[in-house]
């Protein structure tokens, strides 16, 4: 059975209008606009799971908004790198149930409604960005999840929250116009906007014009993913946002620049006037630096949610070098990553906010010994600490090795060495937590007196960390579904 | 000083491949180049006729390309709760609650009379520039601005109850939230018309209903943005 075709658009629709409509609902009582959101977010997860369902049975399909035709109207496109949209929902979902205990007691009552509404705003931009086919509309939604994902890391109130949003904000707002000036480019080059149709007409056109919009558009999408010399706003954003947020921010939103990168692979090869060699060339060492030097940087953390902000630049160190790597299998170790990755580090996050929440404590200095006070959060982030190294039989072994395999495959094995020294540099770190919550002598004796976590953040935590097991014992189920997107993309380059 | 050299030879590299590119360009106006040969003699061919706007312009943003203006008025909404979420009541306590103007200094007998005076006036060109929107390349976004910018003054030469019974509560959340909203409605009133989201009747006899509908999102759009550009200066302004 095909799936009615507007339900693409619903989609999207669905909650951008579940989203404005949060602030209305919770005018009264606030509580209300959590219940909304997590309503809205439920009804926009069975839309995400019917078309990646289709997608998996019939392979990529389109809609086109407005009952016109590809190049007139917009063109939405769901292909199996667009099924993240069920890991965004799933995301989404569960941090909203997190929020619920975490809002009320962080933020002043009359913030929680339009800090719903930010979080919606920002997973329908994830959504609406991970399923269009068209370059300005691909813009318009980088707008709506870049400004929510702004004031969602300003609307903690911490002390310097202001300052972490603002440096986010110039960095996010210089990556945009980058963007924008590329998209302007293939625009004059093409006379279309729309993604398939820029591909076909893109032979022939100049070479330097050419170079420059891929240039820009790698560049832009290098800051949104946050990779070595460009990730400088997001240790501060993502250690200082709630940690709802900062799990969505580390688990999903840096992740549009990888998927905006798979957009301009798609393009560049399917069209075939741009060589991406040198491109490639400086993606892969940009994804080495990004893995050793987040790695390196994590190790000196003592504050926990810092921690997970520069491991996240070791991870989307391995997709960068995935995806430069340009063969079959790094292209698909690194596709799966960017779902497994997301599963991961918000386990990590969220148990993180739950720790911070109940003990009011951060480092991992202070937070020694937790581990017999917090039972269950402890042991969920352990899986995914354990996930992140990528150790067998977790979800982040499969991606990593089929990275490693990538890079033999492209004669690259010096960046295999350079994969496996950083997760040796990872599994340092990770050891140091693990080793402080469980075995180190508690700083105060206090800490053993905290309680367990509240059920609406217990719950989501251990839902995530049973997914990372998951995953990584189904870790093909990911790998074959991803497959056929990845062949169709290096097709043009010779099977891969 | 070596600073400023750096600045400078920054400048130079990145000017020197981003002014190669553009020389490459095909040239900008020209009848040859893709963008006045692809898509857009479509807009221009066909948009009097099907689109139900009889400004190309207006087709093209409400009506071809419909999905991204939807994006957009939800762009402009999302800066306005974020104004909101990161200034009301900031993350110590709940502030007093505001009874004086917003304005420090005391506003002058002269400006005064001349909003009073000139307001009728800004509502009337306002709600022009909306309603003749299909025919004008301009419509809600400029007219909104316009009734914003009424909005704003309103607020400055009235007391903080007075400037509040403008702006009423209850549906002051309602309103902000128009222009999204008159999309989704516009566009979930398609779906059932034509069975496609944001679609309005093409050409034919039924194609009043389409003007119609723009119509109907101009105003949207004018509504929202006006209390937008309103909600985000009252907030901005309410610490002073």
């Amino acid at each position: 059975m095909t799936p009615w075709p507007p339900l693409l658009a619903l989609l999207i629709v669905v909650p951008l209008t579940g989203a404005v409509i949060t602030p209305v609902v919770g005018r009264t009582r606030a509580v209300r606009s959590a219940n909304w959101s997590l309503g809205v977010m439920l009804a926009t997860s069975v839309i995400a799971l019917v078309l990646v369902v289709q997608v998996a049975r019939v392979g990529p399909f389109s809609y086109v908004v407005g009952g016109w035709v590809a190049p007139y109207g917009i063109e939405l496109r769901f292909d199996e790198f667009g099924a993240v949209i069920a890991v965004i929902c799933l995301l989404g979902t569960l941090a909203i149930v997190f929020s619920r205990r975490y809002a009320a007691r962080a933020m002043a009552e009359q913030r929680i409604p339009y800090y719903y509404a930010l979080l919606l705003l920002n997973l329908t931009g994830m959504i609406g960005f991970a399923v269009t086919g068209d370059l300005f509309n691909l813009f318009v939604f980088m707008e709506i999840l870049s400004l929510s994902g702004y004031a969602l890391v300003a609307v903690s109130g911490e002390k310097i929250a202001e300052m972490a949003a603002f440096k986010y904000l110039i960095m996010g707002a210089i990556s945009s116009l980058v963007i924008l000036l590329a998209i302007g480019i293939l625009y004059a080059l093409t006379g279309s906007l729309n993604m398939a149709d820029v591909t076909e007409r893109l032979g022939g056109a100049p070479a330097a014009p050419l170079a420059v919009a891929f240039g820009a558009l790698t560049l832009g999408f290098m800051v949104k993913a946050a990779a070595f010399p460009l990730h400088i706003w997001l240790p501060d954003a993502h250690a200082i946002a709630p940690s709802p947020v900062s799990a969505i921010l580390s688990g999903l939103v840096v992740k549009v620049g990888i998927i905006g990168m798979l957009r301009v692979y798609q393009i560049a090869y399917g069209s075939g006037a741009v060589d991406m060699t040198a491109l490639n060339t400086v993606l892969m060492w940009l994804g080495a630096l990004s893995i050793v030097m987040g790695a390196f940087f994590a190790v000196f953390q003592d504050d926990i949610k810092m921690m997970l902000a520069y491991s996240t630049i070791s991870n989307i160190g391995y997709i960068i070098m995935g995806l430069g790597l340009a063969s079959s299998y790094g292209m698909i170790g690194a596709s799966v990553h960017v779902f497994n990755h997301a599963i991961i580090k918000a386990t990590l996050f969220l148990g993180a906010g739950a720790l911070i929440f109940q003990t009011g404590k951060r480092t991992l200095t202070d937070l020694a010994g937790v581990g017999h006070a917090m039972p269950w959060t402890v042991a969920a982030i352990s899986v995914g600490a354990i996930s992140i190294v990528g150790i067998p039989p977790t979800a982040g072994f499969v991606c990593k090795w089929y990275i490693a395999l990538g890079a033999v495959q492209a004669g690259h094995p010096f960046f295999a060495f350079a994969l496996v020294f950083g997760a040796l540099f990872i599994f340092i770190y990770y050891i140091r937590m693990v080793n402080a919550f469980y075995f180190r002598q508690p700083r105060d004796p206090a800490i053993l007196e905290v309680t367990e976590a509240p059920a609406s953040m217990l719950v989501p935590v251990l839902i995530l960390a049973s997914l990372c097991l998951i995953m990584g014992v189904m870790g093909s189920v990911p790998l074959s579904f991803i497959e056929p997107a990845v062949q169709r993309l290096l097709l043009p380059l010779g099977g891969g | 000083m070596i600073r400023r050299a750096l600045v400078i030879f920054v400048l130079v590299v990145v000017a020197i491949p981003l002014m190669l590119a553009m020389a490459e360009l095909p040239p900008h106006g020209s009848p040859d180049a893709p963008p006045q040969t692809h898509v857009a003699p479509y807009y221009l061919e066909h948009g009097p006729e099907e689109a139900g706007a009889e400004n190309v312009v207006t087709a093209v943003i409400l009506n071809y390309r419909g999905f991204d203006t939807q994006g957009e008025v939800t762009v402009i909404f999302t800066a306005m709760a974020a104004v909101v979420a990161v200034l009301v009541a900031g993350g110590a306590g709940v502030p007093a609650e505001r009874t004086a103007a917003p304005t420090t200094t005391p506003v002058s007998l002269i400006v005064r009379f001349i909003v009073r005076v000139l307001a009728p006036f800004i509502v009337l060109f306002s709600v022009y520039v909306i309603l003749n929107g299909h025919v004008t390349p301009g419509g809600g976004f400029q007219g909104g601005t316009i009734l914003g910018a009424l909005l704003i003054a309103l607020t400055l030469i009235m007391s903080e109850s007075d400037a509040r019974a403008l702006l009423p509560q209850r549906p002051e959340r309602l309103l902000q939230a128009a222009a999204p909203l008159t999309f989704f409605a516009v566009g979930m009133t398609g779906l059932l018309l034509t069975g496609d989201y944001l679609a309005y009747p093409h050409s034919g006899p039924t194609i009043w209903i389409a003007t119609l509908m723009l119509t109907v999102v101009e105003i949207g759009i004018g509504i929202g943005g006006a209390m937008v550009v309103a909600t985000i200066f009252r907030t901005m302004g309410a610490d002073r």
